[in-house]
């Protein structure tokens, strides 16, 4: 009896609308505003066309590929991905300050977008293989490796939005036994961070201080929770002067500008509470003069990106409408700040409906990952859904204003070869991989 | 823990983010409307089209004042920066600082509306501009309209253009920096309907201020509606004659349709021609206008009151009728003049005593001393300022001491003095002799050239007028205003009128104080007047109407320094009258000798206008 390819439906038709959909977008964002409808494969969404021809290729290709291949060959593409990142930090063709692009022809070949695949492979080659759970200190280790390695390598190359993704795999450590205590670790620094710098560091000490003594008090029956009590104390307050003093002084003014524009910070004000002792330490300020005209480069983004999306409405202004994306006012529109279109041109409705879309898909692979039988193709499947997750979040929280201006793209929908292929080749081997799954099911009876 | 469990520890975090996302969406997208404005506001640039200026024709349809395109360079502060300024200055032919200050001064007024920063660009630079343009994309030009005029006179009449001040810009949003608006005259009084609409393209702009294209579909666009073509009152052909017999003197002509108000001519010499207030040269013309010695701005016929002399004498007859001190037989001697104690009021030589007709046929000085007393020594009222009260309030019904309402801006009360005045000048019990002067238009009086045009309407109509007015109909619907329409009676009865219409009728034959100056053919109703002038000679007076019933025309000539009232007012009035009822304008007119002499007249002296002329450039 002939295999049949058991590969989930569901899942392959919010890929090619969310993909389709996104193209629609880019051509909005990127042809001019009385032009006719028409194909040109010299501008970017008909690059984009080209790049969904050639994603199509490579999925069909993954799917031919016989599932045992993923496993067996795991580690090689990972050491050949950090291979090509390290040539790339060697070498690098500087692009926007960021070592990123191998140029292949006119083409740039990212290596940094194909390095989450390779670590995503890698990481389910060794949780897989051991079926281990994180009670090893050793292990942990291991797998903090692979993840922190390539990342590390993405961060040299002044790619901190890409290397952020990787952080994306604490989700998947988490469900391998990695213990909740560090996802809430995770928060609570966050959470320290956010309050370092709208408030003066020594407030925020003292009030912990307070916590500390009152936890000590109510609990001084319990020696144990009073050590717990001191330790996170202390380790508070040193990551919070160190956070305190890295911002101050470590950050270049643009980065300080980035994360403030995002906190709903004036800058220029910031600048002046931090210049009359808001900070311990001296503050490192923008050397450029006209603080005006700095302010409103980094917020610039933000804020177009808001009102193009606010421009909406209810329903937005239709297809190729969009008057702030015909104007072209939002810089990137095409690439990270693609869901502006989606916002103006669909409006509330509209865009309400693409996020109710998109994470029905990333819900669906967790949902897919969950029921792998092996190892190998579960740990894909969560490092797949939870890449995918990460971007979403990241992207359109910054889209709208969340969260601080960290280009990375939003998987399917954004402009850009690397990225299209690298996510399809990741959600569609991860469906050869649950195919596969049912096959060996279907064998059974 | 089960681990599987924690699936829905990751799903929990995908409903609680897309939770998160949609009510920021919501916010962004439907509770915060400001976005959706400022959306409108940033990727858009508004365009004004300028709508044609309503044009000015004559009584007759003779075009008076059209448009004509100029160009002005915009620009829009905020978006100009990284520009080549010493590229541009080069092509503005302009020095950096100068261009500097008008950037900093537009900048001022809004850094993101557009501002005019280089005005009435000459045509040569306006072609070249628009080859390089596109380089400077803060840049563009604007067409607007700039006014052009078929005359060279008429000026105080028609106005001109000037730039809105800030202040303007305040009270009124329609204006925008770098506009234009009516100062004076007609251009002023009907700058709301000459204006039209404006029109608005929005263009999409991108980041770079580069037009992308239409806003939204045209959806905000707006085409220009453009401004009401006024028919004006006056006959331009009148206006051109009566300029060319006041030149060379210092005066003033105002015609009136009595039958409807409509102002025929309003002349003021010295004029200037209006072309001059346009376009590049305005400015520095302006100044020359504004700092001549000889005041070619002032609009004298609305403006300068004048001591309305012997044409007086006419208010004061139907006044002293109307209270019952004066009927037509009244009989009063004048032995070469009034006397009274130490007071003389002089007359020439004429019969004696005169009826109240022939006192005005031959103005009489004694007459009207006699009646003028007689008006305030009335024992009617308790006391002289009483009947002086009672007066005032004559004059003001015949629009003396009061504004006519003419329908141009700048129009003066002329002068009419309180009792107060009185009091502080001869005590509290002054007496009908401390006045004796003002009973022949001289002393505390004074009239505009137009309330004296307007006092002849009153008589050819015997009773009553129209508020002056030099707009006939506004647009194509002809719209009239309402208040032009209304009589305006005086409190003089009708019956009174025909003493001194008769009186005056037989100014302008022989025996009367104009004799010589009358049109055969035409019975002008006349009165002359030779105001006293401190400053030199005396003010050469006429007011007159014709024909005797149903008057066509009513009219006031004041020539300053003109001698006795015949001896250049009245030629002129006359000419005036006859040129405006003779419907062939190209009959030569009936005494050519007067017409010459007139015409040659020079009372002003060569230098005054050669001086004003080396002054004002082309």
């Amino acid at each position: 009896m002939e295999e049949k390819l058991h590969i989930d439906w569901l899942t392959v038709i919010l890929y090619i609308l969310i993909v389709i959909f996104g193209a629609i977008n880019i051509y909005s964002a990127n042809s001019g505003v009385e032009e006719a409808l028409k194909l040109d494969f010299s501008k970017e969404y008909g690059k984009q066309i080209l790049f969904i021809g050639v994603s199509a290729v490579i999925v069909f290709l993954i799917l031919l590929t016989d599932f045992k291949f993923f496993n067996f060959s795991a580690y090689g593409i990972y050491i050949l991905i950090i291979g090509l990142l390290m040539v790339l930090l060697a070498t690098g063709s500087f692009n926007k300050g960021a070592q990123a692009w191998f140029k292949i022809g006119s083409f740039k070949l990212q290596p940094s977008e194909f390095a989450k695949y390779a670590t995503a492979l890698a990481l389910s080659k060794f949780l897989g293989t051991f079926d281990i759970s994180f009670e090893g200190r050793r292990n942990v280790l291991i797998a903090l490796s692979i993840i922190g390695f390539p990342m590390l390598l993405t961060l040299l190359q002044n790619d901190t939005g890409s290397a952020l993704v990787f952080t994306c795999f604490i989700l998947v450590l988490f469900r391998e036994g990695l213990s909740g205590w560090w996802l809430v670790l995770v928060m609570y620094m966050v959470t320290l961070f956010v309050l370092t710098i709208l408030l003066p560091s020594i407030s925020i000490i003292i009030t912990l201080a307070v916590l500390s003594v009152l936890v000590v008090y109510l609990a001084r029956k319990k020696q144990q929770l009073f050590w717990l009590a001191i330790i996170v104390f202390v380790s508070s307050s040193v990551y919070i002067l160190s956070l305190d003093y890295v911002f101050a002084r470590i950050l270049k003014p643009h980065q300080q500008q980035r994360i403030l524009v995002t906190l709903n910070q004036d800058v220029d004000e910031y600048y002046v509470k931090k210049s009359k002792g808001f900070s311990i330490f001296k503050f490192k300020k923008a050397e450029v003069t006209d603080k005006k005209e700095s302010k409103r480069d980094y917020s610039y983004n933000v804020r177009q990106s808001k009102i193009s999306i606010g421009a909406g409405r209810w329903t937005g202004n239709g297809f190729n409408n969009g008057t702030q994306t015909k104007a072209k006012l939002v810089p990137e529109q095409h690439t990270d700040f693609i869901f502006c279109t989606v916002g103006e041109e669909y409006g509330f409705l509209g865009s309400t409906l693409f996020v109710l879309v998109y994470l029905l898909l990333i819900g669906r692979v967790y949902y897919l990952a969950e029921r792998q039988k092996n190892e190998f193709s579960r740990v894909f499947g969560y490092s797949t859904a939870s890449i995918l997750f990460f971007h979403f979040f990241i992207n359109i929280g910054m889209a709208i204003g969340l969260l601080p201006v960290i280009g990375i793209p939003l998987p399917f929908m954004s402009y850009g070869g690397s990225s299209l292929i690298s996510f399809s080749m990741l959600l569609f081997t991860f469906l050869k991989l649950d195919a596969n799954r049912v096959n060996e099911i279907s064998r059974l009876y | 823990m089960d681990k599987s469990r924690r699936l829905f520890i990751l799903l929990a975090m995908l409903v609680l983010v897309g939770i998160v996302f949609i009510i920021r969406l919501f916010f962004l997208q439907i509770v915060d409307t400001s976005n959706y404005y400022k959306a409108q506001a940033y990727g858009s640039n508004d365009i004004t089209i300028y709508p044609a200026r309503g044009t000015i024709v004559d009584r007759y349809g003779k075009l008076m004042v059209y448009n004509d395109a100029v160009y002005d360079l915009m620009v829009v502060p905020q978006k100009a920066k990284d520009f080549d300024k010493m590229a541009l200055c080069h092509e503005l032919m302009l020095d950096t600082n100068e261009f500097n200050k008008r950037l900093k001064k537009a900048s001022k007024y809004n850094p993101r509306e557009p501002s005019v920063i280089y005005k009435n660009l000459p045509f040569h630079l306006y072609t070249r501009l628009q080859e390089v343009l596109y380089q400077y994309p803060a840049f563009y030009i604007e067409t607007k309209i700039d006014r052009r005029y078929n005359i060279n006179g008429a000026a105080h009449l028609l106005g001109y253009m000037g730039e809105v001040t800030e202040k303007q810009l305040e009270q009124d949003k329609y204006y925008k920096p770098g506009d234009t608006k009516g100062i004076t005259g007609i251009e002023k009084s009907y700058e709301v309907y000459l204006r039209g609409h404006k029109g608005k393209k929005v263009v999409l702009v991108d980041k770079f201020s580069k037009t992308q294209g239409s806003f939204a579909g045209g959806k905000f666009d707006s085409l220009p509606f453009a401004g009401d073509n006024i028919i004006s009152s006056i006959d331009l052909d009148l206006q051109v004659f009566g300029e060319k017999l006041l030149a060379n003197k210092i005066g003033s002509i105002v015609a009136i349709e009595p039958s409807t108000g409509e102002v025929l001519s309003i002349v003021n010499s010295p004029n200037y021609d209006p072309n001059l207030l346009v376009g590049q040269r305005r400015n520095k013309n302006f100044a020359a206008l504004l700092l001549d010695p000889i005041k070619p701005l002032f609009n004298r016929a609305l403006k300068a009151p004048y001591p309305p002399g012997s044409t007086f004498k006419t208010i004061q007859a139907l006044i002293g009728m109307q209270e019952g001190v004066l009927t037509p037989d009244t009989k009063y001697p004048c032995s070469g003049g009034y006397h009274m104690g130490s007071i003389t009021v002089g007359c020439h030589a004429h019969g004696s005593p005169l009826d109240l007709k022939n006192s005005i046929t031959k103005s009489c000085n004694a007459y009207y001393c006699f009646v003028y007393r007689s008006i305030l020594d009335n024992p009617k009222y308790p006391s002289v300022q009483d009947a002086y009260v009672k007066w005032t309030q004559y004059l003001n019904s015949f629009g003396i001491g009061t504004l006519t309402g003419i329908d141009l801006p700048e129009e003066s009360k002329g002068i009419v003095k309180k009792p107060s005045y009185f009091e502080r000048e001869f005590g509290k019990n002054w007496r009908s002799s401390n006045v004796i002067s003002m009973s022949i238009g001289q002393g505390q009086i004074g009239l505009t050239p137009l309330q004296m045009a307007n006092m002849a309407c009153i008589i050819g109509n015997r009773g009553y007028f129209y508020t002056p007015h030099v707009v006939r109909s506004i647009g194509d619907k002809h719209m009239v205003p309402t208040a032009f329409a209304q009589r305006h009676y005086c409190m003089v009865n009708k019956m009174y009128f025909d003493t001194v219409v008769a009186g005056m009728a037989n100014v302008c034959i022989p025996g009367g104080t104009a004799g010589h100056t009358g049109i055969p053919g035409i019975t002008i109703c006349a009165k002359t007047g030779t105001a006293q002038n401190p400053h030199g000679k005396d003010h050469s007076i006429f007011i007159a109407f014709a024909p005797r019933e149903n008057p066509q025309i009513a009219i006031c000539v004041i020539v300053e320094n003109g001698g006795f009232g015949a001896d250049y007012a009245a030629p002129i009035a006359n000419l005036m009258i006859e040129r405006y009822l003779s419907k062939n304008r190209g009959l030569p007119s009936a005494k050519p000798d007067m017409l010459n002499r007139m015409l040659k007249a020079n009372l002003v002296g060569s230098s005054a206008k050669d001086s004003l002329q080396s002054k004002i450039g082309d």
